[in-house]
């Protein structure tokens, strides 16, 4: 945490605005992608990324500096994007593989990036579907380790499950994107 | 050496979740034998398919966008805070201030009053006792009606609930504050007859056996939930009276001031 990061955490937690956009300019990209990851959805993942927002302000006075800011903002994000796909969940019974599948697919096709001609579109459609049919809390647990580099403590803080279970889940994630390239190989 | 679990691997990985002697082992089991080698490989294969995947990346104006929608959100919170604080300080006084302890309150302020006002009459010798004592009554009285108007206000309240709620957990919440209302309710009507103020003693003493009665709904007199609550409402016009003795001496309270 810069010192300056520092000041605006002070000065927003007093309820200064102007603060609070400093570090939401500094966050907010971030935030976003680790939310889209977890939703595999654009207009869930801005919608968990300003519920974690609102969230942090409120509790800014509560956060003590014991972790960095980052971690402290994103297990809330997480959190805020696990609460978009509960809500989800409760107002479509249940979603179709194929649409839950197709998010993921619209999510990655939206900014190609330059590995992907190189890359067998098969396979990534194979690979996206895959993540989009894990439970959350599987997928979310890859995402934090394999994409955030949290370590499986912070992640058992985060989703507030042992270290043995989180271990699980990304075993079972990892298990499930193998199965997937498995016959391809 | 071939204990070594694809679990194992992934955590060799990441390097988490594993002993540095475990470490060690898998490290010399990937240098010694090829069937974990390949396993540990398709392992990393798999990683390296996922890592190819394009990030998912915000729109341009994503962070303006968020600002915009956020700003009025904080600015409604702040507000919120702010009101809150308020009403945070009135109900810990609310709660702190329960109907007995309030009683007990009223008690001291009026007994404290009094004592005041017989010590001015004593010690300002150009004004005469009588006017000194006059003043003291008048501002107990006006902390007795204060006090009274607040508990009959909460009986209010526990009368129109016991008498259209059908909510379980209501009515016991209900039957708690009345009877926490019973206590308090002997004491204003001591304090309203050392007062010489008959006609709201009086009515007070009217008041509780049926507070009694709605703390203890099994105890059958005078008054049976609900229906028969209505009914007896209805028929001693008691919510009405409570209403009218509540508004008057909200009256001669402002009045005495």
């Amino acid at each position: 945490m810069t010192t300056d990061e520092a000041r605006w955490i002070a000065r927003a937690s007093e309820g200064d605005a102007a603060a609070f956009r400093h570090l939401v300019d500094a966050h907010a990209t971030q935030l976003f992608r680790v939310c889209a990851r977890i939703t595999g959805d654009k207009a869930l993942a801005e919608d968990a990324v300003q519920e974690a927002l609102i969230n942090a302000y409120r509790h800014l006075r509560d956060f003590d500096g014991r972790s960095a800011f980052t971690t402290w903002l994103h297990r809330i994000a997480v959190n805020a994007a696990l609460e978009q796909l509960r809500r989800r969940s409760r107002h479509e019974a249940a979603m179709p593989e194929d649409e839950a599948g197709d998010a993921f697919v619209e999510l990655a096709e939206s900014d190609p990036g330059p590995d992907r001609h190189a890359r067998s579109a098969e396979i990534r459609r194979e690979i996206e579907g895959e993540l989009a049919r894990m439970s959350a809390i599987e997928r979310t647990a890859f995402v934090l380790r394999h994409h955030e580099g949290q370590s499986l403590e912070d992640i058992s803080a985060t989703l507030s499950l042992s270290i043995s279970s989180s271990k699980q889940a990304i075993f079972r994630a990892v298990r499930k994107l193998r199965a997937v390239l498995e016959p391809v190989e | 050496m071939d204990t070594i679990s694809d679990d194992d691997l992934i955590l060799y990985h990441y390097r988490d979740g594993l002993a540095p002697e475990r470490l060690a082992e898998i490290e010399t089991a990937l240098a010694a034998m090829s069937e974990v080698r390949e396993r540990y490989e398709a392992i990393v294969r798999t990683l390296s398919e996922v890592d190819a995947l394009p990030a998912p990346t915000a729109d341009a104006d994503f962070a303006q966008r968020l600002w915009r929608q956020l700003e009025p959100r904080l600015r409604a919170d702040d507000a919120i805070a702010r009101r809150r604080t308020w009403r945070d300080y009135a109900h810990a006084l609310h709660v702190w201030l329960n109907p007995p302890r309030l009683a007990w309150a009223a008690a001291c302020v009026l007994a404290l009053a009094v004592g005041i006002g017989f010590y001015a009459g004593r010690q300002s010798a150009p004004t005469p006792d009588a006017l000194a004592q006059a003043r003291a009554d008048a501002a107990a009285m006006r902390v007795l009606d204060a006090y009274v108007a607040e508990h009959l206000r909460a009986t209010e309240g526990v009368l129109v609930t016991a008498s259209n709620s059908d909510s379980t957990e209501l009515l016991d919440g209900n039957r708690e504050l009345a009877a926490s209302l019973v206590e308090a309710n002997r004491m204003y009507a001591t304090a309203a007859t050392r007062a010489g103020n008959t006609r709201l003693a009086d009515f007070l003493r009217q008041l509780e056996p049926v507070l009694i009665s709605l703390a203890n709904p099994s105890q059958s007199a005078p008054v049976q939930p609900t229906d028969g609550l209505r009914d007896y409402l209805r028929a001693t016009d008691l919510l009405f009276q409570v209403r009218a003795t509540e508004a008057r001496l909200q009256r001669t309270g402002e009045r005495r001031t």
